[in-house]
């Protein structure tokens, strides 16, 4: 009986299986990495990380919506005065470097730029076929690119990480010293040219819809190029996308809608559904649509197609500004689908409230805390697919988030013109997004077109870094503290300085 | 290990088998002494010989062959022509005698006495066995006993637990009186130790023993909650919840992550949860301090160990004991929340005088109505326990069985436990060389579990707004606050069964007395199963008074845990235990096999209907169905041996050594050894202190030691994928992998090394005892959850390694008191301190961690070199600004008067720079006491008891994490001490800032003094008397009250500073935490 006990301890086969204990349920790295196909699937874990929302770790998610909207003239931090002050903070310009939104939006951009080289890293080493090789590593890097495009903007020269760095190496100096703003640059325009260059276009073989195409690439180089002022290359790009024919401008008043999603004229979306994993629906990018649902003040409930809702749509927070709703001319039908105007309170008889498209009753203001909100970010309980907790749900609603669109390249190749003073094709390309917006021509100015952007874009997470690009910002934001030399790039997260030993430097001002 | 399995039940049965009555042996006897020739025959048969020595010295050498003979005959040739006679009594047993001087016609001598305790009184179930023999047999009621011995020359082991056991030579008499004494810290008790059991005279470790009695004593359901103060240096966190385990730290924290806690070995099996013990079951527990003691647990010592032994029966009639307790548990030390003008006067203020001017609660909304939340949600909580044993015991079996029921309900309205449990402890000599033991326990609690959510709720709740009246509740979260807890707390049930059966299997063979064979197996099933159903209520008047708000909860949903887990460990052990002369040598060695398996399956359906038949997963929809299954599993083997060495019983050594490996490190880090020595010195016993007459007993002693700690979660060092992460294509989901977590690969155990120096005595006559400890440890390679900069991307930014260095450092003084001062009177009153350092030596070349997420405070701790783990890290507040002057010399962009005023210390420059911001924060301390310490005391009277124990600390903050997060949410209630006095122009000269909305900075403000002493337990019993009870064949009956937490002193303002919380770093902040309670009991002892 000793004797077997002791051949436990001291036979080594037997020592060697008993010990080595692999993990249960779970696939290690060495594991996983057998599989073939593991080198797509990491690719498909990328695109994952533009669901990072909620209050966590964000990508282009609900506190990214919060820091460009809400810091921007279209938008006011919105729900009641008291909530959510690192949003107030934003809104009127009072932030530091310890506002948790800037730190959690640096940690959701690095976690994505990390996965997205850990990806690189294992198709760079995968014996793909070349071209499926190069179009994967394509969709990496353009979104790994347009990640380090809104760190660039929202932040100045960060750390620059191209690379697997080791937690050993965490303590570099390399990896804790910020590069400049052109170095960032760089590494953008290089990452995204590679897309340009190896990606499928719309329709042709390997692309498939929800999947970065070079028109994708392409479009957002072109905007890239307008932050550089590089006019001819933004020109270049622009009407490279124009030219390719795949897309065209679609129907406003229902683009934001699940039934726009994917239209023709989307070129950057980001795709979401009801899947449900371990421990929530995990395809969206959460509080996105709630975070900007309309909020109630008091009680009231309401139903649609016999479906009874209780409470309100959201949080009402970023509810569109009352300059916003004046910036639009008579007649433009993206007012109306921009923002969901909550009407007065009138004296007795039946008030109407505001009817949504969906058949949803909002009350008046007495009973609502915001006179406006996002109607590009609502997502109908009853008309569109629900959350996969079911339609009462609002945290998780499946609502595509659109990043680039058709309209939008149409106004960076305007730009760009003007730049180039090409006055014709400039006004040819706006008054093409005037016309859809049901608004008669107009000449290509540059006032003109940063004018067509802000309406066409509202609520788009554009406005802010279109006021700094454009030079606009110290002027259009100086009423809401707005400072000139300090606000023009938000401060870096002081949590990640202090973890850095001071080697990240601050940004002026802060 | 199937087959090893069988193969270890095969040898009980086989051994079994023959070991009953070997009668015929085969021997070949060629030229040996007759001390030889018995010795062969021993080794063959059943037959044991008692002899003098002088009688079997022989020259002649002995020839013999036999075949399957008899014994009895075959002694007989061997005897043959020798002047010696002999007797064959039960057992086997053979006297020989000499043929001379034997008194043939009356060989037995029968004895009969009396047993006494200390103060003369009869005591019952005294063992009385024959020395060297297993015959034996045990005192009655009134402590009389009879046994009859084979000769005149025979000695008597008397022996009672926690007495000394004394040996008394019969030397011709038939009637001995004996009078037994405690042997409560006497240095002849025996411990018991890892592995073993030992004299505490033999002891070079730090070993305290908390006897059972002492245990069970009083009205708490864990045995670490009930010796809380007892042993110095141990610090208890307790909490009132029912089903809580204790927290339990031995001399101070060397390590941050998960496992801080202490092992725990029942009965020999190692567990970490010790829930599943009914304390009228134990007879005493271990607390193993310093290396010497705990170095033969290796790579889990570090944290020290608890072992607690079971009852087992005893030789003699049959006992019986039942004991009984009701009694009430209630809430105390609740804080105060502003009543519904104060609320409205302080929000009010903060909103139309400081804010946006809107009146946050207006007039109309005050009606009358106030609502105590606290009152609400808290009730007065019954709970009993019934205990009822049997035990006794022949020479063959012992036998102890015993069946436990407790149910207690909890402080929160819907929180019940109740808990049934049933041990039986059999020991079988099947020979005079083989024992089979098996002692077996099954549990079953059955807890209807709550959300502590619920206090946060009511701490925070509009005070305004009703609770619940006529079945519907008030709607808090319409008035635009948290959700109503009653609601919350009504609204769910949620359920868990536990089942669980530990049992420890041995078999013991001594096939020559200086030699022990010991195998045991022990077994850990633990079976748990958690149904929680949601209740569907929408925020309408059917629920609520008036509709509105986010409480609600559209669909109902069912949730479905089952775990599984199961441990085995294998220990096979040689002792040898053998003395030449001065020289007295015990080694012990062996391996020792481990497994763990867990399993835990989750399901979940929305729409289960609210009927409780029909709560099953298959009753839901599919629609947000959930299934998942996880996994654990580790393997442990291990070598240990232990050598204890005594010269001249005055001189003593201990060395030890493990070597463990483990399934938790990667191949290349998996084996650890963990040596130790200790040596002690038994000064009382050298020839110099013969004549003196202070010292009963002095005894100093010294150790070194290398420990461990592993405990960190299973398959740490693998990059694990994150399987099944969703994307969109063509409007189809796509499941991708990432690999989120940044890994080090080289994790591996923890290393402690420890010295300790301690010194024993006893002085006035055994009155006053004392022990003093000095130790210092240090733990490296520390694993720690290293803050990583978001570059590397990990999604929370950090992952563990072995980084840090920690070290405390401390001294523990215990004195006791006892003294008898008539025979109606006697008491004791001992106390205990300990104090202890911690610091961090070295951390991951200086990177500071933080910790404490306290809202949009941020970190609150930082644990930093030289300060200890998870330091407070705050604004130095300097009162408050009371002038505009004030407020713009103070740095503080937007302040007002009436805000703080924090000291402004540094700045980016290393020098105060006008401004307030992270540069201006300073080390506060932590909530790690320095002191804890313990008092104890108890009185008997005739037949009156009376006992005390008290427990405190000093020396620990106490961030207030309520207070400090309030603002995160603008219309939270607010304490009333605060709304009272804040501060206004009219009330400048106070402590609490202005009326505000808005969270503010982390600062001293809301740190507190942790300080408390808590009287634990007071009991006053009275024992009725045996003339009385034995007309109704009763042996005793004790009724006694009881009461635990009787006051507890504390500066600290919140509800209780004993907070418990795993994570270490941030300990000490109290945000949600389960309040003081305080207990009342009247019991019942019987014995029969």
């Amino acid at each position: 009986m000793l004797a077997t006990a002791v051949c436990i301890t001291a036979g080594s086969s037997c020592k060697r299986s008993f010990l080595d204990v692999p993990p249960q349920g779970q696939l290690t790295e060495e594991q996983a990495l057998i599989d073939p196909g593991a080198a797509e699937k990491l690719v498909g874990g990328v695109y994952n990380t533009l669901y990072f929302g909620s209050f966590g770790n964000n990508t282009v998610g609900f506190l990214w919506v919060i820091m460009n909207d809400v810091a921007s003239d279209d938008a006011d931090k919105g729900s009641f005065p008291a909530d959510f002050g690192p949003a107030a903070e934003i809104d009127n310009f009072t932030f530091n470097a310890n506002n948790f939104i800037f730190n959690n939006v640096w940690l959701g951009h690095y976690e994505a730029i990390v996965r997205a080289n850990k990806a690189i890293d294992v198709l760079n080493r995968s014996t793909f076929d070349e071209t499926t090789r190069k179009r994967l590593l394509g969709e990496v890097r353009f979104l790994r690119g347009f990640y380090y495009f809104n760190l660039v903007r929202a932040f100045g020269g960060v750390p620059k990480i191209i690379s697997i760095i080791p937690p050993s190496e965490a303590n570099s100096d390399a990896v804790n010293t910020r590069a400049t703003r052109d170095e960032i640059y760089a590494v953008i325009i290089e990452d995204l040219q590679y897309g340009v260059d190896n990606l499928p276009a719309k329709g042709e073989a390997g692309a498939v819809v929800g999947r970065i195409t070079k028109g994708a690439a392409q479009g957002m180089l072109a905007k890239v190029y307008l932050y550089r002022q590089d006019w001819q290359k933004a020109f270049d790009l622009s009407k490279a996308v124009i030219e390719s024919g795949k897309y065209s401008l679609g129907d406003y008043t229902t683009m934001f809608r699940e039934v726009g999603a994917n239209n023709s004229e989307s070129i950057f979306e980001v795709q979401t559904g009801p899947h449900r994993g371990i421990d929530n629906c995990d395809a969206v990018s959460p509080l996105f649509s709630n975070g900007q649902g309309p909020r109630s003040k008091g009680a009231w409930r309401n139903n649609v197609d016999g479906k009874p809702y209780d409470g309100d749509l959201g949080f009402g927070l970023n509810s569109p500004s009352a300059d916003l709703a004046n910036a639009y001319e008579p007649g433009d039908i993206r007012r109306g689908a921009t923002i969901i105007f909550i009407n007065p309170t009138v004296g007795g008889g039946p008030n109407p409230g505001t009817v949504l498209w969906d058949g949803f009753r909002i009350p008046t203001q007495d009973s609502v805390e915001n006179p406006r909100y996002s109607y590009k970010a609502y997502h109908s309980p009853f008309k569109e697919t629900p959350s996969c907790n079911g339609y009462l749900d609002k945290d998780f609603k499946p609502k595509n988030i659109r990043i680039l669109r058709y309209a939008e390249v149409l106004l960076i190749y305007a730009e760009a013109a003007a730049r180039l003073n090409n006055t014709g094709e400039a006004t040819a390309k706006l008054n093409l997004v005037r016309a859809r917006a049901n608004l008669g021509p107009t000449t290509g100015t540059l006032a003109n077109i940063w004018k067509e952007r802000r309406v066409e874009l509202a609520m788009e997470q554009d406005r802010f870094f279109d006021l700094v690009r454009t030079g606009q910002a110290a002027t259009v934001l100086a009423g809401k503290g707005f400072q000139t030399g300090k606000h023009e790039v938000f401060p870096i997260p002081q949590a990640q300085r202090d973890l850095s030993a001071g080697r990240l430097t601050q940004n002026p001002g802060y | 290990m199937k087959l090893t399995f069988a193969f270890l039940f095969l040898c009980y049965m086989h051994v079994s088998a023959e070991g009953v009555s070997q009668t015929r042996i085969t021997l070949k006897l060629d030229k040996v002494d007759l001390k030889q020739a018995l010795a062969a025959i021993e080794q063959k048969s059943s037959y044991r010989f008692l002899y003098n020595e002088a009688l079997v010295r022989t020259e002649e050498g002995i020839s013999l062959n036999a075949y399957n003979e008899e014994v009895i005959s075959v002694l007989d040739k061997i005897l043959n022509g020798r002047p010696i006679t002999y007797q064959v009594l039960d057992n086997y047993l053979v006297v020989l005698k000499n043929a001379a001087t034997a008194d043939i016609q009356n060989p037995d001598i029968t004895i009969t006495g009396r047993v006494t305790g200390p103060n003369g009184e009869p005591m019952p179930n005294v063992s009385v066995t024959l020395r060297g023999t297993t015959i034996g047999t045990t005192t009655n009621a009134q402590g009389n006993f009879s046994i009859t011995v084979p000769d005149e020359n025979a000695v008597l082991v008397f022996s009672y637990v926690g007495y000394t056991p004394q040996e008394i030579p019969v030397r011709g008499r038939t009637a001995i009186e004996v009078s037994l004494v405690a042997a409560d810290r006497s240095l002849d008790q025996v411990v018991v130790v890892g592995y073993g059991t030992a004299r505490r005279r033999d002891l070079t470790g730090s070993v305290a023993t908390v006897s059972g009695a002492e245990i069970a004593k009083q009205p708490v359901l864990t045995p670490t909650q009930a010796i809380q103060g007892r042993v110095a240096g141990v610090q208890i966190i307790t909490s009132g919840a029912p089903n809580a385990l204790p927290t339990v730290r031995i001399r101070g924290i060397g390590t941050t992550l998960g496992g801080q806690d202490p092992l725990y070995v029942v009965d020999g099996v190692i567990t970490e949860d010790i829930r599943n013990i009914n304390n009228a079951d134990i007879t005493s527990m271990e607390i193993l301090k310093d290396a010497s003691a705990t170095a033969i647990y290796g790579m889990r010592a570090a944290n020290g160990v608890l072992i607690i032994t079971t009852k087992k029966g005893r030789p003699g009639k049959m006992v019986v004991n039942y004991d009984a307790f009701v009694g009430i548990r209630e809430a105390t030390n609740l804080v105060d929340m502003a009543g519904p003008n104060q609320y409205a006067g302080y929000l009010n203020e903060a909103s139309v005088y400081y804010g946006t001017g809107d009146s946050l609660v207006p007039a109309s909304r005050l009606t009358g109505t106030h609502t105590d939340w606290f009152d609400a949600i808290l009730r007065r909580g019954f709970l009993q326990n019934h205990n009822v044993s049997m035990s006794g015991g022949s020479e063959r079996i012992n036998y102890f069985l015993s069946a436990g029921y407790t149910s207690e309900e909890g402080i929160l309205i819907t929180n019940k436990f109740n808990r049934f449990t049933v041990r039986s402890n059999n020991e079988y000599r099947l020979t005079n060389k083989l024992k089979l033991s098996s002692l077996v326990s099954f549990s079953r609690f059955d807890l209807r579990d709550v959300d502590y959510g619920a206090f946060n709720n009511a701490y925070r709740a509009a005070p305004y707004v009703p609770d619940k009246i006529n079945g519907k509740y008030g709607n808090t979260s319409a008035a635009g606050n948290v959700g109503n807890p009653v609601l919350s707390l009504e609204k769910v049930f949620n359920n868990g069964i536990g089942n669980r059966l530990q049992g420890t299997f041995g078999l013991e063979f001594k096939p020559i007395s200086w030699i022990t064979f010991r195998s045991s197996l022990g077994i850990d099933l633990d079976f748990f199963k958690k149904v929680e159903y949601l209740y569907k209520f929408l925020s309408d008047t059917q629920t609520f008074i008036e509709a509105g708000g986010n409480q609600q909860r559209g669909n109902s949903r069912l949730n479905i845990t089952d775990n599984t887990a199961n441990k085995w460990v294998w220990d096979n052990t040689v002792q040898l235990a053998k003395s030449f002369g001065e020289h007295s040598f015990n080694l012990l060695a062996g391996v020792t096999a481990e497994q763990y398996k867990f399993n835990s399956i989750t399901g979940g359906r929305f729409d289960v209907p609210e009927n409780r038949d029909q709560w099953y997963l298959n009753a839901g929809s599919l629609g947000g169905a959930v299934s998942n299954e996880t996994g654990d599993k580790w393997t442990r083997n291990s070598v240990l041996g232990r050598l204890n060495y005594n010269y001249a019983g005055r001189y003593l050594l201990t060395a030890t050594m493990r070597a463990d490996g483990t399934s938790r490190f990667s191949e290349d880090n998996r084996w650890g050894y963990f040596p130790s020595i200790g040596a002690g010195w038994l000064i009382s016993d050298e020839s110099f202190m013969d004549g003196q007459q202070i010292f009963d007993a002095l005894k100093l002693r010294g150790s070194w030691g290398r420990v461990g700690n592993d405990k960190i979660p299973t398959s740490l060092y693998y990059t694990l994928a994150r399987l099944n992460v969703p994307y969109y294509f063509n409007g189809q989901e796509y499941l991708g992998i990432s690999f989120p977590d940044v890994t080090d690969k080289n994790v591996q155990w923890e290393v402690t090394e420890e010295i300790d120096l301690g010194l024993e005595f006893t002085v006035l006559n055994n009155r006053l005892s004392g022990e003093l400890d000095w130790y210092k440890k240090e733990t490296t390679d520390a694993l720690v959850y290293v803050t990583i900069p978001g570059i590397l991307g990990d999604p929370d930014s950090r992952f563990i390694t072995n980084a840090a260095t920690f070290e405390n450092k401390g001294f523990e003084v215990t004195l006791n008191w006892r003294d008898n001062i008539n025979k109606d009177l006697d008491y004791r009153i001992g106390g205990n301190v300990g104090f202890n350092k911690n610091k961090i030596t070295g951390l991951n070349g200086g990177q500071a961690l933080f910790a404490g997420n306290v809202g949009g405070q941020g970190f609150v701790t930082l644990s930093d070199n030289n300060q200890p783990i998870g330091s407070f890290y705050l604004l130095e507040v300097e009162g408050i600004l009371q002038t505009e002057a004030e407020v713009a010399a103070s740095g503080q962009s937007g302040a007002k008067v009436g805000d703080l005023n924090y000291r402004d210390v540094s700045g980016p420059a290393g020098k105060p720079d006008g401004v307030i911001d992270s540069y201006d924060r300073t080390f506060q301390g932590s909530y790690q006491p320095k002191v804890t310490f313990g008092v104890n005391g108890g009185l008997n009277y005739k037949s009156f008891d009376f006992s005390f124990a008290g427990y405190g600390t000093a020396g620990g903050k106490i961030y207030n994490g309520k207070r400090a997060i309030r603002g995160a949410d603008a219309r939270d209630n607010i304490e009333a001490e605060i709304a009272k006095e804040r501060w206004t122009p009219n009330n400048p000269n106070t402590s609490h800032p202005r009326a505000t909305l808005n969270q503010m900075a982390a600062s001293t403000y809301f740190l507190e003094k942790g300080n408390f002493f808590r009287l634990n337990n007071l009991t006053l019993g009275y024992t009725l008397s045996e003339r009385l009870l034995s007309r109704v064949r009763i042996n005793s009956v004790r009724v006694y009250f009881t009461a635990q937490n009787l006051f507890t002193i504390t500066p600290y303002s919140g509800f209780t500073p004993e907070l418990q919380t795993d994570q270490i770093l941030e300990a000490g902040i109290e945000s949600n935490s389960y309040p003081s309670t305080r207990t009342f009991a009247f019991g019942l002892n019987i014995g029969f």
